[in-house]
């Protein structure tokens, strides 16, 4: 990140009108020379800005002059950050010739470790996306911006009765600063937040027993033993990457105490799977299994329990009376974490729980954010039925889609005379607006945003506004009374107020906030905090326990998070990791539910509660409890986009105020229908037996730490002898530079964030669902998801019906770029071939396509262009020549320039980030100029999957750099290579899982055990043992000849 | 029956058959009735029913082209190949046709240098078939590839990039076996027919027709020094090609046998291929001569119970040899403990496609020519014809379970995916019969189906010594009836 170091100041006023027209991209329409003038106009505006002058109305030519620190072809990083719900996650966004092409982690930043989530990695398609509202429009018909002005200006001439605005809940410190004006300005205006999975039940949990603004946040650095309870704490899009950085070195056995795991959920999480116990349970019964544990403990969190209402759940006690004593063990180093659509009394309970376990202040921390609250969506469907609303701006959000079921809000929207719909697509709430306004990406406008721990951090504008975007705190701005702001102004003053800075101090400061993406030391304020029982009793007590019977629990969506990014089509097709489903959701349940209604994967279920019913195709899901079904949000969108159109189902019809993560006693049945066909790259559950991922416990490892190496076909490796001399089997002597990687299956939980990074950078194409289906998925990186049980009902479908409750596993797949690699001796053309340093090249204009490399790689990594993807489009593919050619002009943006766009009938593969390696050993030749290049080290660099890691479970590097990472984790005593028998010498080491299981748990004999029982560790140690002639030839694997 | 053979006592009828050499043209037929009888089918007035199944297997044919033109136009993903089946119907369909494709140079070559006489009436033909074969299996490795127009980088054409085919992979292998094996059947092929050639020039009644048997004929006349020089060709081309039928399926069974696939990675595949290539190779002879010889009942005389009784006795042995192979595999699979091929081959056996093709295959391969034990199997036509398309259907089978079944199913589990064919798939697989009939039907009316010089050398008129008693087939009978000829 040194060019971060050389960002000029950035004041550049990028929101100045920009003269209509120019601006203006259709579909497929944008001429070169528009897209020349638009990305000539925002290289002249970076580059020319001069700080607080107000430049000329509008140039827009060609750069006839190079800009000085631009160098065509040369990437730009900014900082910047993409809000999430609760926080943000902190940006680098990189941009080419004036277009940002792909985002990375700020690793400097207190609230990262450098990583980012899948959706901040697809929010970079989401900006060139060609379905985005492009116009403003009043009544349907296009309008401009003027008039946009002149109704805001209207609007707030009115004063504020009768004005409501719906937001969402980005915590944007300017944000709360315009309300705070508007509030004061318009008196009467109602100012209410919806976030369909926001934290409106953590806040009142909180509320009642700390008072008005205070948030908890763990610290897993001091947690030994922690218990989720329904909480998929290390999903990174709640609270951005924060956690997981603190979270993933306490699983690391050859480094400090490993802690310990407990999930108690319904369905298996990202969390769940990593679980070292995990108890299978209906969300519904959560509360009960609080209330149980709070007994369990003692002290006021069993007083407490004991006044709150309780419903008769039965909870396995052997296995809550081990998590109790393993919790009170660790007293003040434990921790309890409860999932932020828990109902709010089950939170205020765990709060209870983690306050007598003396983790206050230890590690669950409470900060005051200070935020003012905001009315409740229901308040504002109150307000509209009570006919005190007359102009409602709606801003972000798609509440006509997504507001709870109860409320009705379609109906109430169009009944207010005046509304505003400020969005990225002409959606359900926006075709039910009277004012639709394209919202300005994150991207495309100046904003800022607090991290979860309140860190302060800049949100800049890397492009012109695309399509007319406008941003919220522009139109909050007009609302306010104040002019159209021109650039970062608004920004400037809160971060004014914030750094306590003015002047030329001021200037400084702000330009390393925004060089740096964050304001350093500007977390939330600690608050110190004691527990209002008696709040929290008076504000749930009264509250009914949740009914029994049949529940549906309503997920976060992995793909389409709560339906924001149901037109994102790379998200669409990442595969969720637990149900390994694309381009759908379905109705998730365990194979005896599914049994006892005598449906299959795919058949239809129909699903009743409070009077409304939705069919839906289910699916079997290991691990999931039993009477409990459970359904991504998201799906199901109409007449939004072609894109978005019979992609899943929506399920937002059964979700109400009451129950916002699941309701209880519907009705579910099968129902007729055709099998709907459900596109899922892996089918497959089982490892059949197969020593893939490899798994021992924290004991095993302390007695055998080398158990891994020896499992399975390992040791019945013999000796290799050859006349032959490969050379690259003594690579060091060819180049320097030798990479590898390294993927530590201890903490990869699965999260997709490299899948998706992946796709980003190297312009992996999208294939659409019937290719899915076919098979024909491109991804050059997958996350291998497997279901492990007891040895004998663990292969073929024996997994599906005898094992309700198997250990899932990741195991990231990508080209292991083998030193004797079986691809490349096939292939006839000598279309893939080796490099000096390491790599298996692929060579795409020497392919033809024979497709004999993939037969032959023993990892499937291989992905075959069998359509035009990257030309045609998906709903196209098998017209040939008379199918639309090209894609979208907006989406050849996004396309990374150093990475070749494949054509069809070439075999593409991961190339270990090659466009990566060979910049940085460019850089290298130009630092070490005349001198040796040799002599001169390669600067660091990191490949896309690596750096989006949020747990660092990738780590790319120098083999022969005996300094670097991945040289130290290469001869890790947990590494082991797979498939080794087969002598492929992959250049990617796995190191094995380790589980930290409580001995006292129920089938703790079973954790860490997943390994078949024939072919595991100690059989190695025999051959071992047995004394016969040792390998010289290979390092790391068997020791015996058979 | 004569008189003589009723004095004789049983045991000297017994010797004396015994030693008799079954003729190998039936009915006394002379030199030339050979040359009229052969030549009048292609002279004769073009039959009813060759525009009749011209005019199903033209459009068929052109169905193929139609189903490849889409393919090259739009994309490999018209079939249902994908991700870990990258070959599908593609290379089983080149492994089924280079199959067949082995029966009419293993006649024509190994027969021929071990004496074997009773080949010269069937040679003619199953060499075309083989040709024909080949072209058909030709088709797939060509276009299968994603980038057909980039093929010719298969060729070791010197170039300003330097860049060569990579001589380790068993797909170039293929491309020089494959291509050499054409090369080098066509030649034989068309050796073989310039005799006959002459003799339709000579025959001709019209100057067109004339000018072009003329011109084919390479100006043949017949004489001592031209069948020196032939002679010595044949020979040369018939050691030419001797190997090249044991190479070119050894060539593509290394397809799989050097790769690590479990399931294709065993050294019993050479042997395997080739004697599966000469089973069904036999099987489409028998399919194509038997109703030849319906159709010319005369064709009896010359393609006799003899000739199929021989053949079927090779599908005997050579279904056996596959068979063992067969059972070896699963043998060895069990026996070699790597939990990856035995997964491999209880795949086949048990899982999708298990009751489709394995078993099938099983039964068309082993269990029914086991049937030619029987006498009377190899001496009913309809039975043999009837018998013979299982072995046709069961080496289809046998290459869809080598390629497509294992593919489903190798290393990784989470990789592991079916094969669906397409509309695509299966009307270019059609269309293939459609271009392989059309190509025989042409070949049987433009030129001669039977080696006419060749028979004509086995005739008990042709050894030096008949009549002088020292060969015994020197003592043909006449069959009841026979007069009628």
């Amino acid at each position: 990140m040194a060019e971060l170091e050389n960002t000029p100041d950035f004041e550049e006023t990028l929101q100045r009108e920009f003269p209509r027209g120019a601006g203006v991209y259709e579909d497929s329409g944008l001429s070169k020379r528009e897209f020349l003038k638009l990305m000539g106009a925002s290289m002249a505006l970076a580059g020319v800005g001069l700080s607080g002058c107000r430049r000329p109305p509008s140039f827009i030519v060609p750069l006839k002059e190079g800009v000085e620190w631009a160098i065509p072809g040369k990437f730009l990083y900014y900082s910047t950050a993409m809000p999430t719900r609760l926080g943000a996650i902190p940006l680098i966004a990189t941009t080419v010739d004036g277009r940002p092409t792909k985002v990375e982690g700020n690793p400097i930043h207190p609230s990262s470790n450098g990583g980012t989530d899948g959706f901040a990695q697809a929010s970079v398609l989401d900006l060139y996306d060609p379905h985005r509202k492009k116009e403003i429009t009043f009544e349907g018909k296009a309008t401009d911006a003027a008039a946009l002005e002149k109704f805001l200006a209207d609007t707030h001439a009115a004063g504020g009765n009768g004005l409501a605005i719906l937001a969402d809940g980005i915590q944007s410190p300017t944000r709360d600063r315009l309300r705070d004006e508007i509030e004061r300005a318009l008196p009467g205006v109602l100012w209410a937040e919806y976030e369909p999975l926001g934290a409106a039940e953590t806040n009142a949990a909180t509320t009642a027993a700390f008072g008005p603004g205070v948030r908890l946040v763990p610290d897993f650095a001091r947690a030994d033993v922690i218990l989720a309870l329904d909480s998929d704490f290390l999903n990174t899009s709640e609270t951005g990457v924060g956690y997981a950085a603190e979270f993933y070195p306490r699983r690391d056995p050859e480094n400090g105490k490993m802690n310990r795991l407990y999930v108690v959920e319904n369905h298996y999480s990202n969390t769940g799977g990593l679980a070292d116990h995990r108890l299978r349970l209906k969300a519904s019964d959560i509360g009960a299994f609080a209330a149980a544990l709070a007994a369990k403990i003692g002290g006021s969190a069993a007083n407490l329990a004991a006044s709150l209402p309780k419903s008769n759940a039965q909870i396995d006690d052997a296995w809550l009376t081990g998590v109790a004593n393993d919790l009170l063990s660790a007293r003040g180093a434990s921790l309890v974490l409860v999932g932020n659509q828990q109902p709010a009394a089950v939170q205020a309970l765990v709060l209870a729980i983690n306050e007598t376990l003396g983790n206050l202040g230890s590690t669950l921390n409470a900060v005051q954010t200070g935020r003012r609250p905001a009315a409740s969506i229901a308040d504002l469907a109150g307000a509209i039925k009570g006919q005190h609303v007359r102009t409602l701006l709606v801003l972000g959000g798609n509440p006509a889609y997504d507001a709870p079921a109860d409320l009705a809000f379609s109906q109430l929207l169009a009944s207010v005379p005046t509304t505003l719909h400020l969005s990225p697509f002409e959606d359900e709430t926006s075709k039910l607006c009277k004012w639709s306004v394209p919202a300005a990406h994150y991207l495309e406008s100046w904003g800022d945003v607090r991290t979860y721990d309140g860190t302060y951090t800049a949100i800049q504008p890397m492009i012109l506004p695309l399509w007319n975007g406008v941003s919220q705190l522009e139109i909050l701005a007009q609302l306010a009374g104040r002019p159209k702001p021109a650039g970062p102004e608004l920004v400037r003053e809160t971060f004014q107020t914030i750094s306590g800075t003015s002047g030329e101090e001021s200037d400084e400061a702000w330009n390393e906030f925004l060089r740096n993406g964050f304001l350093a030391n500007s977390g939330y304020a600690p608050a110190s905090v004691s527990l209002n029982a008696g709040g929290i009793t008076s504000a749930f007590g009264g509250q009914a326990a949740p009914g029994g019977g049949t529940e549906v629990v309503f997920l976060q969506s992995s793909s389409v998070d709560d339906g924001r990014y149901a037109n994102n089509s790379w998200l669409q097709e990442t595969p969720d990791f637990e149900s390994k489903l694309t381009w759908d959701n379905a109705a998730l349940m365990s194979y005896a539910m599914a049994k006892s209604l005598g449906v299959k994967d795919g058949d239809w279920v129909e699903i009743t509660s409070g009077g409304k019913s939705i069919k839906i195709p289910a699916l079997i899901a290991p691990g999931h409890a039993e009477d409990s079904i459970s359904i991504a949000l998201g799906y199901g969108r109409k007449d939004v986009s072609a894109l978005m159109q019979n992609v899943g189902f929506d399920v937002y019809p059964l979700r109400t105020s009451t129950g916002m993560r699941f309701v209880t006693g519907v009705s579910v049945k099968a129902a007729d229908g055709k099998r709907y066909p459900l596109a899922r790259p892996q089918e497959t559950w089982s490892m059949e037996g197969r020593d893939l991922v490899r798994e021992g416990t924290l004991e095993t490892f302390e007695h055998n730490p080398e158990f891994a190496q020896k499992m399975g076909m390992d040791s019945h490796i013999p000796p290799e002898f050859s006349l032959y001399k490969n050379p690259y089997f003594q690579p060091h002597e060819l180049s320097k530079e030798q990479w590898a990687m390294t993927v530590d299956l201890n903490i990869c939980s699965g999260c997709n964030a490299c899948v998706v990074a992946c796709q980003a950078e190297n312009n992996v194409p999208v294939v659409g669902k019937d290719q899915v289906i076919r098979g024909r998925d491109m991804a050059w990186i997958r996350i291998d998801r497997y279901f492990a049980a007891e040895p004998g009902t663990d292969r073929g479908d024996r997994i599906e019906t005898q094992s309700a409750d198997p250990e899932m596993l990741a195991q990231l797949i990508t080209c292991q770029q083998c030193e004797n690699a079986p691809c490349e001796t096939v292939c006839p053309v000598n279309a893939t071939v080796h490099s000096e340093d390491g790599l298996n090249l692929m060579a795409y204009n020497r392919c033809i396509g024979t497709r004999y490399c993939a037969n032959n790689c023993p990892w499937k990594v291989r992905r075959f262009n069998y359509f035009d993807y990257n030309k045609r489009p998906i709903d196209e593919l098998y017209w040939g020549p008379i199918a639309k050619a090209g894609m979208a002009d907006s989406l050849k943006m996004q396309k990374n320039p150093n990475v070749t766009v494949r054509m069809r009938g070439v075999m593409e593969k991961c190339t270990f980030c090659i466009q990566r390696i060979e910049e940085a050993k460019i850089s290298r030749l130009v630092k070490a100029g005349p001198t040796d290049k040799n002599k001169t080290p390669i600067a660091p660099f990191k490949v896309a999957c690596q750096q989006a890691c949020p747990a660092d479970a990738i780590v790319f590097g120098d083999e022969n750099d005996v300094n670097s990472r991945v040289h130290k984790l290469r001869k890790s005593k947990r590494g082991y290579r797979m498939l080794e028998y087969l002598n492929a010498r992959p250049r990617i080491t796995y190191l094995a899982r380790i589980k930290n299981p409580n001995p006292a748990m129920p089938g703790a004999a079973r954790v860490g055990n997943i390994n078949s029982p024939d072919h595991h560790g100690h059989h190695g140690e025999e051959h071992a043992h047995a004394g016969h002639v040792p390998t010289g030839a290979l390092h790391g694997a068997g020791e015996a000849h058979h | 029956m004569s008189d003589t053979t009723a004095t004789l006592d049983p045991a000297t009828i017994r010797a004396n058959e015994e030693v008799t050499r079954k003729p190998l043209v039936l009915n006394q037929r002379t030199m030339g009735w050979i040359s009229n009888y052969v030549s009048s089918i292609v002279e004769a007035k073009t039959p009813l029913w060759w525009y009749i199944a011209m005019g199903v297997t033209v459009p068929m044919m052109l169905m193929c082209f139609g189903c490849l033109a889409y393919l090259i136009s739009t994309g490999v993903g018209v079939w249902g190949n994908n991700h870990p089946v990258a070959w599908a119907w593609d290379i089983t369909n080149f492994v089924f046709w280079i199959g067949i494709g082995h029966a009419g140079t293993l006649i024509s070559a190994i027969l021929f240098l071990t004496r074997q006489k009773w080949r010269t009436s069937i040679n003619r033909a199953a060499e075309a078939m083989t040709l024909f074969a080949v072209v058909c299996a030709g088709i797939y490795p060509a276009l299968h590839v994603g980038r057909v127009w980039m093929a010719w980088f298969l060729a070791p054409v010197p170039n300003n990039m330097a860049i060569w085919p990579n001589f380790r992979s068993p797909l170039l292998w293929d491309v020089f076996a494959v291509s050499t094996y054409f090369t080098v059947s066509v030649l034989f092929w068309y050796t073989g027919l310039i005799p006959d050639l002459a003799t339709l020039r000579d025959r001709c009644t019209t100057k067109l027709k004339k000018f072009f048997y003329g011109i084919a004929a390479l100006g043949w006349r017949g004489g001592n020094r031209q069948w020196r020089h032939y002679e010595m060709a044949y020979l040369v081309l018939a050691g030419l090609s001797t190997p090249l039928v044991l190479s070119v399926h050894s060539v593509v069974s290394f397809d799989f046998a050097t790769s690590v696939v479990p399931g294709w990675h065993t050294t019993i595949f050479p042997p395997y291929f080739v004697a599966g290539a000469i089973f069904g190779g036999f099987a489409m002879v028998l399919t194509l001569m038997i109703p030849a010889a319906w159709i010319w009942p005369a064709l009896k005389d010359l393609i006799t119970p003899g000739h199929v009784d021989k053949m079927c006795k090779i599908i005997l042995l050579t279904g056996s040899i596959v068979g063992y192979a067969y059972l070896m595999e699963l043998f060895i699979a069990w026996y070699g403990a790597n939990p990856y091929e035995r997964a491999a081959f209880w795949y086949r056996a048990t899982g999708v496609g298990a009751r489709e093709f394995y078993w099938p295959m099983m039964f068309c391969n082993v269990i029914v020519p086991q049937l030619f034990w029987f006498r009377w199997c190899r001496y009913n036509w309809i039975a043999v014809w009837i018998l013979v398309q299982f072995p046709n259907a069961g080496m289809w089978y046998e290459r869809f379970v080598i390629i497509g079944t294992t593919l489903q199913h190798d290393f990784l589990p989470s990789a592991w995916q079916l094969f669906h064919p397409t509309w695509v798939d299966i009307c270019t697989f059609i269309g293939t019969f459609g271009l392989f009939m059309t190509l025989f039907l042409l070949f049987i009316r433009f030129l001669p189906m039977i080696c006419m010089f060749e028979v004509k050398a086995v005739l008990p008129e042709a050894d030096p010594h008949y009549g002088e008693g020292g060969d015994r087939e020197a003592l043909p009978e006449l069959p009841s009836g026979s007069e009628e000829y």
